[in-house]
């Protein structure tokens, strides 16, 4: 995102305008009003007496709201304004804003305040690439309103704009009179509804003329949301911070498809990724489990309501697939795009399998499983049925959709992601390594889901064996011998893609590692090639494509290090975890609690500080689930059968650690941790443990207690 | 003169049980315009259990869309969900119970057929 533009969302609406408030979109500066895909305001300018207006500050009150505090005159020397002018801005079904005038003088004044407005109806994919549109416009005024249109065949989509107070409209926006007392204030309520039409029928606006407490149509206020999550004490204070904002952020990220009766899941990111996707949304869910598990209840029936069932090149969807992306505008419309939805991810479906049996774990809601039984097995039956493209008992990707489909379908899908060690660049089909664990815990998941819940042993013994079979191969056949980890992929000969990569970390957590292998790879996560002193890089230093500032190729991505962490802690390296979690959260403190998606894979004793990598999206869902899943993996939370095990291992540099209220299963539960080293001073101490620090030798005393609150 | 939407309603009402549906409950509605004419099918669904009627039963969701189009639906040429993206297929009522409906429609032919291609040459 450019600097000094100012956003705000509800949902999938959202404004960007620039610092005063304006909106004036161009190719570089991608402002305006945009909903379900759609851009509804290109312009919406706003000048008094003919001259634009100077910011002197924007107060974001909430991510859904904010306030610009402007006065008149444009030049660059400050001139004593007799007027001030405040935008109060919400965004809800489009947007409402409180425009007031004040009179800082002994006489009366007449303003003519006057907006200009216009719509360029632009599909976000369009903003991106920066096509030309086929439909026609239209602008009519009628009621008191002006309607900007478009329509292109049976597609319509339209922006109303109105005014409480009296005004002249016309086909390029509204006029109005500003009479105003010595020392008196003038207002008027400016709404811009967006009407889309889905179906035929248009959604009408929410607030009403005299609604000036504008609210968004979210079910539940940001301060209850707030006040249901688990609490976080600590004396590191970073920490509290960190928390806070990722839970703000999570609320922020929220997103209610329209099938889901104003239900919400995560969103992959803000403000041009809000929309389901399967991968991020299955991930966030995955880490904010322990802290807001209804979001994981949400994209377990909505990515379930929109399973694959046919076959469809256009869309790579197949029966039992889970969606990667889902879209509304001009373009998934037309079938320009194929987002009706699009199904191209390989990982998607058996991440869905691992986030219900882990949802199971932690709830206890045995009813979603058994209603979501046939979305489950079905998504079982697609692993062998349709994604093994080799015949080689792997799960491999290769795009049907050759023109606007996507080449890379796991989760470092950028075009050098997956490359040898020298450098080489496999074709396809792809079978990347941490698509096989997944596979293999999806298997063994829904075995235990099968046994417990739909009382099918023989199902539950089949996917065992699977699972089985499945690990002994793939520790056979992707195994690099010579380096003692796991090859980043097999080509489309069955040789290995041999980089050393993160991915490694992911096969911890899928449980696929050998346990006599587990130590070689956690070294290797752990050694210098991949950690950088902040975190694991996403491809090893010395590797033919490793750069510490390509996107997947040397970067450190802090989700991928919170399921590193996660897959630490699953074969028992407890310090190797702590000290994934003591980088991130180190580097969160510099990006005042909200993690980029990925910063640079530099080692932190070079640039002593995360230089982070510049992304459109901030915040992205995935960032900011990665600190609330590195607290599960500090305190060491796995639910045992009706209870939650507690087994906490803390970084240096942090004391005392309390997640209170933690709903599951058992009501609601305390965890406590304790540090292990006494460090003295340690308060006025910023940072937590150091790479020098890793695994210290010392027995250490972690403190181990649970209450039960509920 | 083929009927891809008047056998489209018989086969699945003749199936009394459709495994894809068993998430749906509810009764949809279907005014499929051809002309000047409307024609009209209920479909009410309880977890996978389906029975269709030429009846006016209270829809929990009505589909409008005209004849042409929705033969093209059920054929696997045109896909629902873009449809009602675009405007050409008007819905009413509980958009889920659309969503949990479509999969009964068909698939393009050609994706069948690659993928029939593609298997045959996996196996041999």
């Amino acid at each position: 995102m450019s600097d000094g533009l100012v956003q705000i969302l509800d949902g999938n609406t959202f404004v960007v305008s620039d610092s005063r408030g304006d909106i004036e979109a161009s190719l570089t500066d991608p402002t305006g009003l945009f909903s379900f895909d759609t851009r509804f305001l290109s312009k919406w300018i706003l000048t008094l007496d003919g001259e634009r207006l100077n910011p002197l500050s924007v107060d974001d009150l909430q991510y859904f709201e904010t306030r610009f505090f402007l006065v008149p005159g444009t030049g660059t020397v400050y001139v004593d304004a007799k007027l001030s002018v405040i935008r109060r801005r919400a965004v809800g079904d489009g947007f409402h804003e409180e425009l007031t005038l004040l009179n800082h003088d002994e006489k009366p004044v007449e303003i003519t305040v006057r907006i200009d407005a216009a719509s360029d109806f632009a599909d976000l994919f369009e903003v991106k690439d920066a096509l030309k549109k086929k439909g026609t416009y239209s602008a009519d005024v009628e009621n008191g309103s002006l309607r900007l249109g478009y329509s292109r065949d049976t597609y319509r989509r339209a922006t109303l704009i109105s005014s409480s107070a009296p005004a002249t409209f016309d086909d390029t926006g509204l006029t109005l009179l500003a009479q105003i007392e010595p020392h008196g204030a003038w207002t008027t309520d400016l709404d811009v509804v967006t009407a889309a039409g889905v179906g035929g029928t248009y959604t009408t606006p929410k607030y009403d003329r005299k609604g000036t407490k504008a609210r968004p149509n979210m079910e539940r206020s940001l301060d209850k949301w707030l006040e249901d999550a688990p609490r976080v004490e600590s004396d590191w204070e970073p920490l509290k911070t960190t928390y806070r904002r990722s839970l703000v952020d999570l609320a922020a990220l929220r997103f209610a498809p329209p099938v889901m009766g104003g239900k919400s899941l995560p969103a992959a990111g803000l403000p041009w990724f809000m929309t389901m996707f399967g991968r991020d949304s299955v991930f966030t869910s995955l880490q904010s489990l322990p802290f807001t598990p209804e979001l994981a209840a949400t994209t377990l029936l909505a990515l379930g309501d929109w399973q694959g069932s046919r076959l469809d090149d256009f869309r790579d969807e197949d029966p039992g697939r889970i969606l990667h992306e889902m879209r509304y505008g001009e373009m998934t419309a037309f079938e320009e795009r194929p987002h009706s939805p699009y199904y191209g991810a390989a990982d998607a479906t058996m991440l869905y399998v691992v986030l219900l049996d882990e949802y199971e774990r932690w709830t206890g809601d045995r009813k979603l499983v058994r209603d979501l039984e046939q979305q489950a097995r079905a998504a079982l039956t697609w692993i062998d049925e349709y994604a093994d493209l080799m015949g080689n008992g792997y799960v491999s990707y290769k795009r049907r959709n050759e023109k606007t489909g996507l080449e890379n379908q796991c989760w470092k899908d950028s075009w050098d992601s997956i490359s040898s060690s020298d450098g080489e660049i496999p074709g396809f089909p792809r079978a990347t390594c941490e698509l096989q664990g997944y596979a293999y815990d999806a298997k063994v998941r829904g075995a235990r889901l099968a046994r417990l819940v739909w009382k099918d042993e023989a199902y539950a013994d089949r996917l065992e064996h699977e699972a089985a079979d499945l690990k002994r191969r793939f520790n056979r056949d992707f195994w690099v011998e010579d380096g003692e980890y796991f090859a980043l992929a097999l080509d489309s000969d069955g040789k290995q893609v041999d980089a050393l990569s993160s991915n490694n970390g992911h096969l911890l957590w899928s449980g696929i590692v050998d346990k006599k292998k587990a130590k070689a790879v956690a070294a290797n996560l752990m050694g210098p090639r991949l950690f950088s002193g902040w975190g694991v890089r996403t491809l090893a230093e010395g590797e033919g494509r490793y750069n510490p500032i390509g996107y997947h190729v040397g970067t450190v991505w802090p989700f991928d290090n919170s399921f590193i962490a996660w897959g630490l802690r699953r074969y028992g390296f407890k310090d190797e975890a702590a000290q994934i979690a003591a980088g991130i959260l180190d580097a969160a403190d510099y990006f005042q609690g909200r993690l980029p998606e990925a910063f640079g894979g530099y080692a932190r004793e070079l640039t002593k500080y995360p230089v982070q990598y510049p992304t459109a999206c901030s915040p992205q869902a995935w960032s900011t689930g990665a600190p609330l899943l590195l607290l599960r993996t500090m305190l060491g939370l796995e639910p045992i059968g009706e209870n939650l095990l507690i087994d906490p291992a803390l970084p240096q540099g942090i004391g005392r650690l309390e997640l209170l209220d933690i709903p599951g299963r058992w009501g609601k539960i305390d965890a406590f941790g304790r540090g292990r080293v006494h460090v003295a001073g340690r308060r006025s101490q910023r940072q937590l443990g150091l790479a020098e620090e890793i695994m210290p030798k010392q027995k250490r005393k972690n403190g181990k207690k649970a209450r039960v609150t509920a | 003169m083929t009927d891809p939407t008047g056998e489209f309603f018989d086969e699945l009402g003749s199936k009394k049980h459709e495994p894809m549906l068993r998430k749906a409950s509810g009764v949809l509605s279907f005014d499929i315009t051809d002309g000047t004419s409307t024609a009209h099918w209920s479909v009410v669904v309880k977890k996978g259990d389906v029975s269709v009627s030429r009846a006016h039963d209270e829809a929990d969701c009505t589909v409008t869309t005209d004849r042409p189009l929705f033969d093209a639906i059920v054929k696997g040429e045109k896909n629902a969900m873009a449809a009602i993206l675009r405007g050409e297929v008007a819905i009413q009522g509980d958009p889920e119970l659309l969503v949990l409906f479509q999969r009964v429609f068909a698939g393009p032919a050609e994706s069948i057929r690659r993928r029939d291609l593609a298997v045959a040459g996996r196996s041999s």
